[in-house]
């Protein structure tokens, strides 16, 4: 059974945000929200890395055990999707995600956070697939069209992976080991308890 | 309700677990593989899912229920790479994009840009209706009435005025027929004041590295990095600008170990991959570069069997080179000795290698002289004409390589034939127009033969007094075609211009900003242009592969293509049974393919010959035939083909010649795409020796020659004069001969070529393994331009004004209709102590999310969101003595013209202290104010900021016009 | 041998050159002369060990995008799914269980001589009013907010997901909206009472007696006793805490960050549970625990001798002004 997961090879990333627009493209996402988004650490000096990130559907997602309305629920391909329908907008996801993941639209005039919004791994919600009403709510289910994220499908340098979690973690280490060098899977040992080794 | 949803768990279980059965471990592992780039792209035909059933019953925002979706093939708009566009269109809604996996360019990928690609025909924020301005209101007009004015006013203008008062700024997002048929409708006009993007971009890397091996180009490609050992990047910021070729730098640097070796005044986003990073000061490119060369021949390492067989005048270039010693070097550059020894060992020795460079060396007064020392490092340690090896210019847009091949240009015809009475026949022939009624159609026939104004110096042409410009009156109109107004150097004095011009035409998708700029209350036409994904058409990436894009949707609104608003004003001029003698025009539609076609007919010099619109869709529908490493097609209809058949691409489509992947490779024949270095400045020249003799040396290679090559040693280019020589002749159909006879009468042994329209001297130059413009050496030495070996000379605004005593400009001169007073300037701004008012150097460069003068991707909200401001870099602690904080507003002033410009910091050790740095695609605030009322409404970009360019200032390189927004100065204050 | 050989010479020319570079010309010290950007490549497990968290930089404007990496989601999810609610359990069944033991040991505190039918004005009608809108909208507040903690274990199973998001998002709503009057309340109660609740010498003999609430003992208090001061204090600085840490969480990522705001929901979970168990008491002794106790702020007079018995000093203070004995309703009591 494949255990969805995302990688980003930073030693490949190069901030071209490619993944960003490819999934406001795919999802129609609106202004304001980002469901992935590209952080540059140690901008502008020697050693700087950027890392594409986005929701990592952890396992044992720290999201779905605070949410007090239990909209979380784990596909049997491991993607962590929720339902909009029980979001009431409380921010605890938010609180509870090491990644920063959850996105609200503003609704109200304080505070009044809309309902949370995320990466889907492009695998829609509780809907039917592909049906208009998961669409307006979700964006594309390209995993029920047999596809994979748009975001790492269209990286301009192959540096996000996306996939079953043994395969990109295969293809990551033979990478380190062609290349020499790595400087980690980032966000596996917060979101899946596991490194790979490099 | 819950119920439901573990209904649907079990269903997306079953899904995987189907998944699964199919190819064992979830998603198929193949398919993995193969879009992780870990895998050769061969395995393609082994795709696993079947994606296409699946298409048709579920698209992306689903269609309506039972609507066919159909895929179409385009190319992004963006930039050079070329990278392939998916569009599933249903009911003529552009509904989703997916990756072009197939595409041996782009391999499915894309950057921001890319990406959001689609968000172009939204339209959101596109010009939807022409409109022009009346009394200061945009007032909506119909196409009709819009080319009938402008008809009416150029014609008005022609009278007054002559033809040459009307400018024609063209674009690099024409396709190549758009392109090519500007230029030919500026030839029907009568002007050579025909330009575009590239002159701002890489004309002097065009006419450096032509006037040294022949060809203006990228001389090997994207992909062919992948076999570099060392790869340099000088003043070229592939992660923004070029984000796609960075996958084959980065996967060509982990499979070879290689280095990645960067040089920029700034630690770029590329630089952040590098294994080494050296940091120069802005403007002192040669001096690096002869550093380098110094270590390598104080040590021996270039490649002498190389210079003897191939190089003329290296011994000019040790002379030059022994003058920068590296304590110089360091002390002009900042650049230390050992680390350019690094670099010198590196690229000489461990080869191949090959040198990438950009905006960064070809945007100065010294552009062309700093391609040459590029060219000559290439040359001295044999890195030119292999895998591996070469000059890998990255062009900027997605069709600037075939605008400039197709001659939107101020100093060439289509396809570098040059202004001359002989280049003027050969098109007259193909176009089959009268020679004498084009001659006729210029203000004087001497013009006919005089270059242009470049479009860096149009608005010196409109304001500077009459008797100062070279022609016969000034600039009166501008017919700007996807041109941005932002994106040429003093904007303050461009605003001047505009306000001066009696005819401003702007045929764009959006206003841009030449529709903001100035206080214009009249005179003013917005036409609304359909992009490339509206059009059908074949684009030229850097790597010279032409692809043929398809029409995805109908032009948006009342959009129209390119081609089409071309047929209408040779209309309304009364030459477009002429201009379209050959070419068919449906509903007011010249076909594209018929475009192509005669620039096949015409196009031998380059090699756009071989290039037919059944060839390139061929291969557009093959993709996946085409290996990435060695882009050539291993089987299927195109087998044989190297992708995109990139030029040059001999003789007529018939002759099947596959296309020349790597110029100037002489391991290969010339029929497999091989090539020699090109003499095009003649076979010999007289040099005179210290001594005072004289002695006359060839230009012709000597022992070297290419794969089957008949003739073992260097030779001129072909005619039939040396054909009949060789017995060649003989192989010349009676066909070919008849042609070549019609072409010239009375001495057909001088057709050459380039202009035999019948491919027949082509032909059989190549069947005997020939190069058909012969085998030369480049030149070291490049004799005729104005520093034939390259000299530093300090930037016009230098922040070092102590070393413009030794390092001056050139003097000023007349060049291309105006004054160039560079030296002038120079001596003004060191006399006036300008670098204590301003001491910091301002430089500029790319965002990966916009492009160009950025009209287009600032209206795309997708990419607008993560750009929303104009900015500065300034290091922290420039930042700090000024109390400027990160994010913080800034006033930023230049040294001319007492700009200023208001935008945000972004203090960050990118740059060096006293380096500033700026985007340059902003537009639409000026000098603090902000202009967003002055667009059509509805039309205006979701981003508008500062323009970088209202802060730069006088500088033009001598060969080309090129501008200096590279390397000038600021002062920066908190706002 | 010779590649070595090559290559220490390499080196040695290498700080050879640098060396001289670096003593003929100072300003050239600024540039090393080598950087290798991969080698330099930063580490995430380096990074994590360091830092609590990975922030950098990102091109559009909003920072809560900067930060890479939180791991401490993880830790805040172990309060709030394990921590807060054995707190929550706790001090909430704890407290109802003592409540319930004393009220089985002790019963209801009577008015020991009996009602005298002579009634003093004890609260206004403006007190009172501030009461019960602070009251009214704790309730509501304390239910709503118990329900985000508990809701999903103890209401979710009796009723359909969608119910319970439905009434969920109404006590969400509730409780954001709640929050305003109960601010301006506790606000008013601090106004309004301050002046009678600062501790004094009364106090702490009414402390040392234990407050008489076992056995028959009355020790003399002012207007408020020691037991209620510490109500109306848990009252202003517990409303106070929750009032602040609820906005800020209500206020995403003004003037906090992430780490603040989960600090503030721990603040804010913690006291509330504490405000709430608190309450109890407060209820418990305005309700059934003692006689005549909830008519002070049901009617806002009390009987005299329900005065007398428990606020003696404040009786006496009132009869020295001549109010006692008034049975007129509605008038206005003195100013504090």
């Amino acid at each position: 059974m494949a255990r969805m997961k995302f990688l980003c090879d930073a030693d490949r990333c190069s901030e071209c945000n490619a993944c960003v627009t490819a999934c406001k493209n795919e999802h129609e996402v609106p202004w304001g929200i980002n469901r992935r988004r590209v952080v540059t650490i140690n901008d502008g000096k020697p050693g700087e890395r950027s890392i594409s990130m986005a929701c990592m559907h952890c396992t044992d997602a720290p999201c779905a055990s605070v949410c007090p309305t239990n909209v979380f629920y784990t596909t049997a391909d491991g993607v962590v999707l929720h339902s909009k329908d029980l979001c009431i907008g409380c921010g605890y996801c938010f609180y509870a995600c090491p990644f920063g993941a959850p996105q609200y639209p503003k609704v109200g005039n304080f505070g009044s956070r809309g309902k949370m919004d995320k990466c889907t791994f492009c695998a829609g919600g509780p809907e039917a697939d592909n049906s208009k009403e998961e669409y307006d709510k979700y964006g594309t289910n390209r995993l029920a069209q047999g596809k994979l994220p748009l975001c790492a499908e269209m990286c301009s340098t192959k540096s996000l992976l996306a996939g079953d979690g043994e395969i990109i973690a295969q293809i990551y280490k033979q990478r380190v080991t062609k290349r020499g060098y790595g400087s980690g899977a980032w966000g596996w040992q917060t979101a899946y308890r596991e490194s790979i080794a490099s | 309700m819950l119920i439901k949803r573990t209904e649907r768990q079990a269903r997306r279980g079953s899904l995987a677990t189907a998944l699964a059965d199919q190819s064992g471990g979830g998603f198929d592992r193949r398919t993995f593989l193969r879009r992780s780039g870990l895998a050769a792209g061969g395995l393609a035909a082994l795709g696993a899912l079947p994606l296409a059933s699946v298409r048709k019953a579920e698209a992306g925002a689903p269609p309506a229920k039972g609507a066919a979706v159909t895929i179409r093939k385009n190319i992004c708009t963006h930039c050079s790479v070329g990278c392939t566009v998916i569009g599933e269109v249903s009911n003529g809604v552009w509904l989703g994009q997916e990756p072009g996996w197939d595409s041996p360019i782009s391999r499915g990928s894309h950057c921001a840009k890319g990406s959001a690609t689609r968000e172009l025909v939204h339209g959101d924020r596109r010009l939807r209706y022409p409109v022009k301005l009346v009394n200061g209101q945009w007032t909506r007009i119909s196409w009709d009435v819009a080319i009938n004015e402008i008809g009416d006013k150029l014609n008005e203008i022609r009278q007054k005025s002559g033809a040459e008062s009307v400018y024609w700024l063209g674009s690099a997002k024409f396709t190549n027929e758009g392109a090519y048929l500007f230029r030919k409708f500026a030839a029907f006009w009568g002007t050579n004041s025909c330009d575009h993007q590239a002159r701002i971009c890489h004309s002097t890397t065009v006419a450096g590295v032509a006037n040294t091996w022949g060809y203006g180009a990228m001389t090997n490609s994207y992909t062919d990095i992948r076999n570099s050992k060392t790869i340099v990047f000088m003043g070229s910021n592939a992660a923004e600008a070029h984000p796609v070729s960075l996958q084959h730098v980065l996967e060509g640097k982990e499979v070879n170990r290689a280095n990645m070796i960067v040089i920029d005044p700034r630690m770029t986003r590329t630089a952040a991959h590098a294994t080494e990073y050296v940091r120069l000061r802005s403007g002192t490119d040669i001096p690096v570069i002869y550093g380098i060369l110094h270590h390598i021949f104080k040590n021996g390492w270039e490649d002498k069997k190389f210079i003897e067989q191939r190089v003329y005048g290296m011994d000019d270039i040790r002379k030059e080179v022994a003058k920068w010693t590296p304590e110089e070097v360091e002390r002009v550059s900042g650049v230390p000795g050992a680390q350019l020894e690094f670099v010198a060992k590196k690229f000489a020795t461990e080869k191949p290698a090959t040198l990438i460079w950009c905006m960064g060396a070809t945007q100065h007064t010294v552009g062309t002289a700093n391609v040459r020392a590029f060219c000559i490092l290439c040359l001295a340690t044999g890195n030119v004409g292999a895998p591996g090896t070469g000059a890998n210019i990255f062009r900027g847009h997605t069709n600037v390589q075939g605008a400039t091949d197709l001659g939107v240009d101020v100093v060439t015809l289509p396809l570098y034939y040059g202004l001359v009475e002989g280049a003027w026949r050969h098109w007259s022939r193909v176009w089959e127009t009268d020679f004498e009624w084009l001659k006729s159609r210029f203000d004087t026939p001497a013009m006919m033969n005089t270059a242009g104004i470049p479009s860096t110096r149009w608005f010196d042409a409109t304001l500077l007094a009459k008797d100062q410009v070279t022609q016969k009156d000034n600039l009166k109109a501008m017919m700007v075609m996807g041109h941005g107004g932002n994106t040429v150097t003093r904007m303050p004095k461009a605003a001047e211009g505009i306000d001066k011009l009696d005819l401003l035409v702007v045929a764009d998708p959006h206003p841009t900003t030449w529709a903001v700029l100035g206080e214009r209350k009249n005179g003013t036409y917005l036409l609304p242009i359909a992009t490339s994904y509206e059009t059908r058409g074949s684009r030229t990436s850097s790597n010279r592969a032409i692809q043929w894009g398809e029409q995805i949707v109908k032009p948006i609104f009342e959009s129209k293509d390119d081609l089409e608003v071309l047929y209408a004003l040779a209309k309304k001029l009364g030459f477009e049974d002429k201009m379209f003698k050959n070419i068919k025009v449906e509903n007011n539609l010249p076909v594209a393919e018929d475009v192509l076609r005669e620039i096949n007919r015409g196009g031998f010099s380059t090699g756009y010959c071989g290039q037919s619109p059944e060839r390139l869709k061929l291969h557009m529908e093959n993709q996946k035939d085409f290996d990435v490493l060695t882009q050539r097609a291993a089987s299927g209809p195109a087998k044989g083909d190297y992708y995109g058949l990139p030029w040059p691409c001999w003789g007529k489509p018939e002759f099947k010649h596959p296309g020349t992947p790597l110029l100037y490779n002489s391991n290969l024949s010339i029929k497999e795409g091989g090539g020699t270095f090109r003499p095009r400045f003649g076979v010999e020249r007289e040099e005179t020796l210290p001594d005072g003799t004289k002695r006359t040396v060839s230009l012709l290679a000597n022992g070297s020659y290419s794969k089957d090559s008949e003739i073992k040693d260097g030779y001129p280019e072909f005619t039939l004069g040396v054909l009949k020589k060789l017995g060649w002749d003989k192989d010349l159909t009676a066909a070919e001969m008849e042609v070549i006879n019609k072409i010239n009468p009375t001495t057909p042994d001088a057709v050459s070529w380039a202009i035999d329209l019948s491919g027949g001297i082509q032909r059989v130059a190549i069947e005997h393994g020939c190069t058909p413009y012969g085998n030369g050496k480049a030149r070291a030495n490049a004799f005729g331009l104005p520093d034939a070996i390259p000299v530093h000379r300090e930037p016009i605004y230098t922040p070092r004004p102590e070393l413009v005593a030794k390092y001056p400009t050139l003097p000023d001169a007349r060049q291309f209709r105006v004054p160039n007073m560079g030296f002038s300037v120079q001596k003004a701004a060191v006399d006036k102590g300008i670098a204590k008012q301003f001491p910091l150097i301002l430089t500029s460069g790319r965002l990966v999310e916009y492009e160009g003068g950025g009209e287009e991707t600032r209206s795309n909200k997708w990419l607008a969101e993560l750009q929303q401001d104009m900015f500065i870099e300034i290091n922290p602690a420039d930042a700090s003595d000024r109390g400027i904080k990160d994010g913080a507003w800034v006033w930023v002033t230049g040294a001319e013209n007492d700009s200023k410009a208001r935008m945000k910091a972004l203090v960050t050790e990118r740059v060096g202290k006293g380096v500033s740095w700026c985007p340059f695609h902003f537009a639409g605030w000026f000098q603090g104010v902000d202009q967003r009322s002055k667009y059509p409404k509805g039309a205006d970009p979701v981003v508008l900021g500062e323009s970088m360019n209202t802060l730069t200032t006088y500088g033009y390189d001598p060969v080309t016009g090129m501008q200096e927004p590279k390397a000038t100065l600021c002062q920066i204050r908190a706002a | 041998m010779a590649k070595l050989f090559a290559q220490i010479r390499f080196i040695a020319a290498a700080f050879a050159l640098v060396l001289a570079v670096a003593l003929t010309s100072p300003a050239a010290a600024q540039q090393p002369s080598s950087v290798n950007p991969s080698a330099a490549a930063v580490q995430e497990q380096k990074l994590l060990q360091e830092l609590s968290r990975i922030q950098g930089r990102i091109s559009i404007p909003d920072s809560r995008a900067s930060v890479l990496e939180q791991p401490a989601g993880r830790d805040w999810r172990d309060f709030h799914q394990v921590t807060l609610r054995w707190i929550g359990g706790i001090v909430i069944l704890g407290m109802l269980l003592v409540l319930v033991l004393f009220y089985l040991t002790r019963g209801m505190v009577k008015i020991e001589n009996g009602r005298s039918g002579r009634k003093i004005v004890r609260f206004t009608s403006f007190e009172r009013l501030i009461h019960w809108m602070t009251a009214t909208c704790f309730v509501v507040l304390a239910i709503s907010g118990l329900n985000i903690t508990f809701g999903k274990s103890l209401l979710m199973p009796l009723m359909s997901p969608e119910a319970f998001a439905n009434w969920s998002q109404w006590a969400k709503y509730g409780h954001n909206y709640l929050s305003f009057p109960f601010t301006i309340g506790v606000f008013a109660i601090f106004l309004m009472w301050v002046g009678g609740n600062i501790p004094n010498k009364v106090d702490s003999e009414w402390l040392k007696r234990g407050g008489g609430i076992m056995g028959k003992d009355h020790p003399p208090a002012e207007r408020f006793n020691a037991g209620q001061k510490l109500i109306y204090w848990i009252v202003v600085l517990g409303g106070t805490a929750v009032a602040v840490t609820g906005y800020l969480l209500m206020f995403p990522f003004y003037g906090t960050n992430i780490d603040g705001m989960q600090l503030a929901q721990i603040v804010h979970g913690v006291v509330s549970v504490l405000f709430v168990a608190a309450m109890f008491g407060h209820i418990y002794i305005g309700t059934i625990g003692m006689e005549g106790a909830f008519e002070a702020m049901g009617e806002g007079t009390v009987d005299v001798n329900w005065a007398k018995q428990h606020h003696s000093l404040w009786l006496q203070e009132e009869a020295q002004k001549g109010t006692a004995g008034s049975s007129a309703k509605g008038r206005m009591a003195p100013a504090e």
